[in-house]
């Protein structure tokens, strides 16, 4: 009886542990099947066998995996540009070679997680970061980031006591930040040397002035001894010289804009004397100047809009800016055809009341692919709208700076202008918005 | 068991002070940053004529002083409700004190750029290299400062000292300079605002020599 009893117990336990068994195998399967990346499960391996065939490949693949990161993270330190990340209390997580070099972070500084403060004082960079993490969005942002000596523990007495004033206290360097939104409230940020770029673009700046400053001079004496010449010269030596006399000038018109425009760029709004003005006279005179030159193509001017609208600006330069957009406006406007002038109040977003100019001509507007550059100095569009030009032999430019002018204008007088080809009329098509008032300093 | 509850409410207050504190040594820090850059446009417009600095200033300015109204609000609320003791308590007076050094430092250079308007009408005069230097000098002291007090480093009290008593020295000198002028045309205006300038510099100068000593008394207690 009790053998019986015993072999039942053990039967019914047997049968439980099996039972059990199963179970966690098919579960152990089951799980491997969920979370492992290329398990199937036809190979009839034992589930021990399997296992470690899984975990196998898992090591490898973290293994991989790491070895990623290693590369990623030399390439970062290697980089030619500055990278730095910073955890939501705006601590320095790490930082690149080129980022230390660029902000001048002291080596002999202990790097422990620290505030970014403690070792950059930059107020732009704090706001890049800041900017970065409110908005969530890849943010961008050009500063000069100055950089004050200062004595440190380490520097011996004797370097204090022989400070030298041909050591720069400050120094200086254009930087731009490229701000990027990562997990968990962090910020990381590149970092790129403009230092080089801005150097070299105000050296072609200075020299092209001075340039224009040299030339000056010669070129006046050059035309008033043409003029000399040409009243004691007959035909046909006459007509040369009068030839050269004129391509003189033009050279000498060229150099004067080209001084004007750098002294416009240089204090925009510091050579501006304000008053208030009537646009439809302002118009209405610089067309009286153009009226010969229209006269022989017989083409007219036609005025729409208010002709009570006033702004504030410095008259002189705007009848410069009028002079220029009408007379390339004739240039190109075919004959016994009309040149439009809109005017109007435009609403905009802003608070600036602000008036808005359209000068359209009827001619065949501009190639497309001038359009992004006809702004820039010097720039020639089609070669066949400059021919045109060399007919006219009383036009004022044919400088290239014409529109140049133009827009360094209208900018100091805190407005903008835009060209571009008209949807009806097809000619060329400029808008200026002024504003009405003279914009309060900033 | 019924000390576990105690001692992580002990812990949580704890990092909340430590958070506070931290928070409110950044803001010093970028109100430090803000005050270097006036510093700096002062000095630009002093001596390398950039005009556009007053107007940069005066906007610099207004955020220098709702900072040191922000900062001293913020410590005081610490100081009341935390109830911090050894170096954190001396660290928040002590940051009270300093801010009103910084916000000094702020007005001086506002006031140097007004000078410095003033002194472009006239010729520029020699003295003003030397006086460059001083301001110079004067700059490298807060700039150590404000790295001491980042790092809380308490010996660079003694180095700013040294630096203060240089630019004391180029204060006396230039004033000697400046006052025993004789036979000067024209009008007094420049000589004065040269003199004007010298005293702000070297007030600033003692400004940046008080915040180095404060953080040397936030580490060690000691004043001196």
């Amino acid at each position: 009886m009790a053998t019986i009893d015993f072999l039942l117990g053990l039967a019914v336990g047997l049968g439980v542990y099996v039972g059990q068994q199963y179970r966690f195998k098919s579960q152990l399967k089951k799980t491997l099947n969920s979370y492992a990346t290329n398990f199937n499960g036809e190979i009839s391996l034992p589930l021990h066998s399997l296992l470690r065939r899984e975990l196998n490949n898992l090591d490898l693949q973290r293994q991989k995996l790491e070895k990623d990161r290693q590369n990623w993270q030399e390439l970062i330190e290697q980089a030619p540009i500055g990278y730095l990340q910073v955890n939501a209390e705006n601590q320095l997580l790490g930082c690149n070679q080129t980022a230390k070099d660029l902000l001048k972070i002291d080596p002999r500084r202990s790097l422990r997680i620290r505030l970014l403060l403690e070792l950059v004082r930059s107020y732009d960079l704090d706001i890049l970061i800041e900017t970065t993490r409110k908005s969530q969005l890849p943010q961008t942002k050009e500063w000069i980031y100055y950089y004050t000596r200062y004595v440190s523990p380490q520097d011996s007495e004797s370097q204090i006591n022989s400070y030298e004033p041909s050591q720069r206290t400050v120094e200086s360097i254009a930087l731009k930040g490229y701000g990027f939104p990562l997990s968990n409230q962090q910020v990381g940020i590149f970092l790129e040397n403009r230092q080089p770029l801005l150097e070299l673009s105000q050296s072609r700046e200075r020299t092209f002035s001075d340039l224009t400053h040299e030339l000056r001079t010669p070129l006046t004496s050059i035309s008033l001894v043409a003029e000399n010449l040409l009243r004691r010269l007959q035909n046909p030596e006459r007509r040369w010289v009068e030839q050269m006399l004129q391509e003189t000038n033009r050279l000498i018109e060229l150099v004067q804009e080209w001084l004007d425009l750098t002294q416009l760029q240089a204090a925009p709004d510091r050579t501006l004397k304000y008053e208030t003005i009537e646009i439809y006279d302002l118009i209405q005179s610089v067309w009286q100047t153009l009226e010969p030159i229209a006269k022989r193509k017989n083409v007219a001017l036609f005025y729409h809009g208010d002709r009570q609208l006033t702004v504030a600006g410095d008259r002189s330069r705007l009848i410069q800016v009028f002079l220029n957009l009408l007379d390339n406006a004739i240039k190109h406007n075919p004959p016994q055809k009309d040149i439009k002038v809109q005017v109007s109040l435009y609403q905009s977003d802003t608070t600036v009341e602000q008036i808005k100019i359209e000068v359209i001509d009827s001619g065949r507007g501009f190639n497309a692919s001038d359009l992004p550059y006809i702004f820039e100095r010097l720039y020639r569009g089609d070669k066949s709208r400059m021919r045109k030009k060399e007919d006219n032999i009383a036009s004022s430019d044919g400088s290239g700076l014409g529109l140049a002018i133009v827009e360094q204008i209208v900018q100091a007088h805190g407005g903008a202008v835009s060209a571009n080809n008209h949807p009806q009329f097809g000619g060329a098509w400029l808008e200026i918005l002024l504003p009405v008032t003279k914009p309060e300093k900033t | 068991m019924t000390l576990a509850p105690r001692a992580s409410g002990l812990e949580t207050h704890n990092n909340k002070l430590e958070r506070s504190l931290r928070r409110v040594q950044q803001e010093v820090l970028r109100m430090g940053t803000l005050v270097e850059q006036s510093f700096r446009l002062s000095h630009q417009c002093l001596f390398e004529q950039h005009i556009e600095a007053t107007q940069k200033i005066a906007v610099l300015e207004k955020q220098i002083d709702q900072y040191y109204r922000q900062i001293e609000a913020e410590c005081a609320t610490l100081m009341t409700l935390q109830a911090p003791v050894a170096q954190d308590s001396r660290l928040l007076s002590a940051i009270m004190q300093l801010v009103r050094d910084l916000e000094r430092i702020g007005d001086c250079a506002e006031d140097l750029t007004e000078m410095a308007i003033k002194l472009m009408k006239y010729p520029t005069p020699e003295i003003l290299s030397e006086i460059a230097l001083m301001s110079e000098h004067a700059q490298l002291m807060l700039a150590t400062s404000l790295v001491a007090l980042a790092d809380l480093d308490p010996s660079a009290g003694a180095r700013v000292k040294e630096y203060d008593d240089i630019v004391d020295d180029a204060y006396d000198r230039l004033y000697h300079a400046i006052a025993f002028q004789k036979d000067v045309p024209g009008v007094v205006e420049p000589i004065l605002l040269l003199g004007l300038i010298i005293r702000h510099l070297e007030r600033m100068a003692d400004h940046a020599t008080n915040i180095s000593q404060r953080v040397t008394y936030i580490v060690t207690g000691k004043r001196n």
